[in-house]
């Protein structure tokens, strides 16, 4: 039998389902006419399970998932490696250089642009946004540890 | 009918003022820009914004944020006219036709053409919003607890059965979203549901971070930039004046987009995406020439284009007076709303005539201004396409990270929004649509409330959904639509692979 897409999709969602079907254990059911805080939850959890197996049971018009195309996901597996990391710092290091960082990170490493394009266009476009966000909009940015 | 002309001309005295024409004129002009740019959508673009309008007053909010909205129905035309990129997902049916008039030298045509059709649509629905919305919200005051929750189900149901994705992968979608809805504190008891001991996710995930992950940065994760190729044409000022007969041919594919749009926008769904699509199937199948279809034909460019821009505003009707949103878009919109202490909803028109009227009465402007800029601009529209994807997304990464951050000023929707973008990324892979996902977010807790609230009245008993004559003939329609998805489902082929084929054809 081919392991097709909708196999994969229908499996990850029964799972998903099931994994948080158990760490509601706390959450009251209650009753009809008393609904407790875990009814709600409870029925989409089933509802999501019961789908996830009716995607499985028809999982035979869906492409192989062979077929599916991942030759971007290094791409984005850098990308999303990059803003964690600047997720990470935003607090520490402020919106200036947090920014300025990321935008000249992504340049260089991932699309490996010229330094002195990068740099200057990582600089520019960060002071813009610093300036309609902060000055402009007045929208309180994050000035981090050293002050800026 | 005086009554609402009176309260039109309060609308037009709140539009009218300054600031509002300003805020107006920002939201079409970023909005069209939106919608030019490929890979930012305008649910991204709301969403990414809305910290802005966080100083603003309701009003002003409000209608900027409009304005973006149907400001990108107007901009994805240019792109996929000129680029053959569809800027949003509803502009995909104008790239057809409209890349293929400008092969042929008609360019200028094809933009004024969707411009004209635009904006036509776009009026329409704005005039069909004065008389529709006061009305349904004066019925929808008598809705109690059970009627929300049929309505609710109504929604979601309709989503279903409306939505380009099959039956079964909407519905999983809507649960996943009802599921990441019920996380924070229990609004009846108190309990804490899956918050895992982060003071952050006791007020619930937010529909920002997960809008601006799976949208946006999902858009960007999934699009390398070498992947992203495309040759602009230029069209010359002195061509955007179509000829007598594309005049003529675009005439009744204008009027039909727009009547069809402006229904089906007040559907729940992704409407503009769905009717510019199925207005390309209904001109395609009324042509005389269908053979014309892909090579260049006027009405595969006028209906589609007048189609999503109705809907568009057809989709405000329900949000404006029923406080419920019809696809993510009015989701974002109704919690800027709600930012702004302004419940979106049958009391909105009179307790707050001034934010509803000035928002509809801006809706015309917003058109005039649009249609005003669209065309004389189109030279700066198309060198912004120039610039090269590499530069532009880190650029829309940073937004993003700003946009999130600003709401609550909490790093922890950063990595909510880093998470959603991973899902989004995979939802993609997989082909699940990830619009039914932020609708099921954003209803959750009204859906939850007025659920329990019913059974808390009728003490458990179920039947009090078919015991009050609107509950009941909600519940009607949702056991019609279940049927008709059911019986899809089991049919050879569904109406959504028969439009489908119908406009590969």
């Amino acid at each position: 039998m081919t392991l097709r897409s909708d196999h994969v999709a229908g499996a990850a969602f029964v799972l998903f389902g099931i994994v948080v079907f158990a760490l509601s254990g706390d959450l009251p059911f209650g009753n009809l006419s008393s609904p407790g805080a875990g009814m709600m939850p409870k029925l989409v959890i089933g509802l999501m399970i019961l789908f996830g197996l009716a995607l499985i049971a028809n999982a035979s018009t869906s492409q192989p998932f062979a077929a599916i195309a991942w030759d971007d996901g290094s791409h984005a597996m850098k990308v999303v490696v990059i803003t964690a990391a600047a997720a990470a710092s935003y607090q520490t290091l402020g919106f200036l250089l947090t920014m300025s960082l990321l935008v000249f990170i992504l340049l260089i490493a991932i699309e490996r642009q010229p330094l002195h394009y990068s740099a200057a266009y990582a600089i520019g476009l960060t002071g813009v946004a610093w300036w309609v966000f902060g000055k402009a909009l007045k929208a309180p940015l994050e000035t981090g540890i050293l002050g800026f | 009918m005086g009554t609402t002309l009176d309260s039109l001309l309060l609308g037009f005295s709140v539009a009218l003022q300054p600031a509002v024409l300003w805020y107006a004129f920002l939201g079409c002009l970023v909005g069209t820009l939106v919608g030019v740019l490929p890979g930012i959508g305008p649910l991204a673009g709301i969403s990414i914004l809305l910290p802005i309008t966080f100083g603003l007053n309701a009003t002003n909010a409000i209608v900027m944020l409009a304005g973006i909205y149907y400001g990108s129905q107007y901009g994805g035309s240019t792109t996929s006219i000129l680029l053959r990129i569809p800027g949003e997902a509803s502009s995909v049916m104008t790239c057809i036709d409209g890349n293929a008039m400008a092969r042929k030298g008609r360019a200028g045509a094809a933009l004024c053409i969707a411009a004209v059709g635009s904006f036509i649509a776009g009026t329409f629905g704005v005039i069909m919003l004065t008389l529709i919305a006061p009305p349904l919200a004066t019925i929808a005051l008598k809705f109690g607890p059970p009627e929300y929750t049929a309505l609710l189900a109504l929604g979601l149901i309709f989503l279903a059965y409306m939505s380009t994705s099959s039956l079964t992968r909407t519905l999983l979608m809507a649960s996943l979203g009802l599921l990441l809805g019920c996380i924070g504190i229990d609004p009846l008891s108190g309990h804490f549901r899956y918050s895992f001991d982060i003071p952050e996710l006791g007020d619930g995930i937010g529909i920002v971070p997960v809008a601006v992950g799976l949208f946006g940065l999902g858009e960007i994760l999934s699009t390398p930039s070498h992947q992203v190729k495309g040759e602009v044409i230029r069209p010359k000022l002195r061509e955007l004046w179509p000829n007598r007969e594309e005049w003529r041919q675009s005439a009744m594919p204008i009027a039909r987009g727009t009547v069809l749009g402006f229904l089906i926008g007040i559907i729940p769904g992704s409407a503009h995406i769905i009717s510019s699509f199925l207005s390309y199937a209904v001109e395609k199948k009324v042509s005389k020439h269908p053979e014309e279809f892909g090579h260049g034909a006027v009405a595969g460019v006028a209906g589609p284009e007048s189609a999503n821009n109705a809907a568009s505003t057809g989709a405000f009707v329900p949000m404006l007076a029923l406080g419920i949103p019809t696809g993510p878009v009015t989701a974002v919109l109704i919690a800027a709303l709600l930012v702004h202490g302004v419940p979106p909803g049958p009391s909105l028109v009179n307790d707050h005539p001034n934010v509803f009227w000035g928002f509809v009465a801006s809706m015309y402007v917003g058109n005039l201004v649009l249609l005003a800029m669209n065309l004389p601009l189109v030279g700066l529209f198309v060198n912004l396409l120039r610039i090269p994807y590499a530069y532009l997304y880190p650029l829309i990464i940073m937004f993003c990270v700003i946009g999130v951050y600003e709401v609550n000023h909490s790093i922890v929707d950063v990595w909510i929004m880093l998470i959603m973008g991973v899902v989004g990324y995979a939802l993609k892979k997989f082909g699940f649509d990830p619009a039914p996902l932020v609708l099921g977010l954003v209803i959750a807790p009204i859906f939850e409330m007025s659920l329990r609230q019913s059974l808390i009245m009728s003490d458990g008993n179920w039947l009090i959904f078919l015991q009050r004559p609107i509950a009941l003939t909600l519940m009607i329609v949702c056991g019609v639509l279940l049927a008709l998805s059911v019986k899809s489902m089991f049919s050879q082929r569904d109406w959504r692979e028969k439009m489908a084929a119908e406009t590969k054809e």
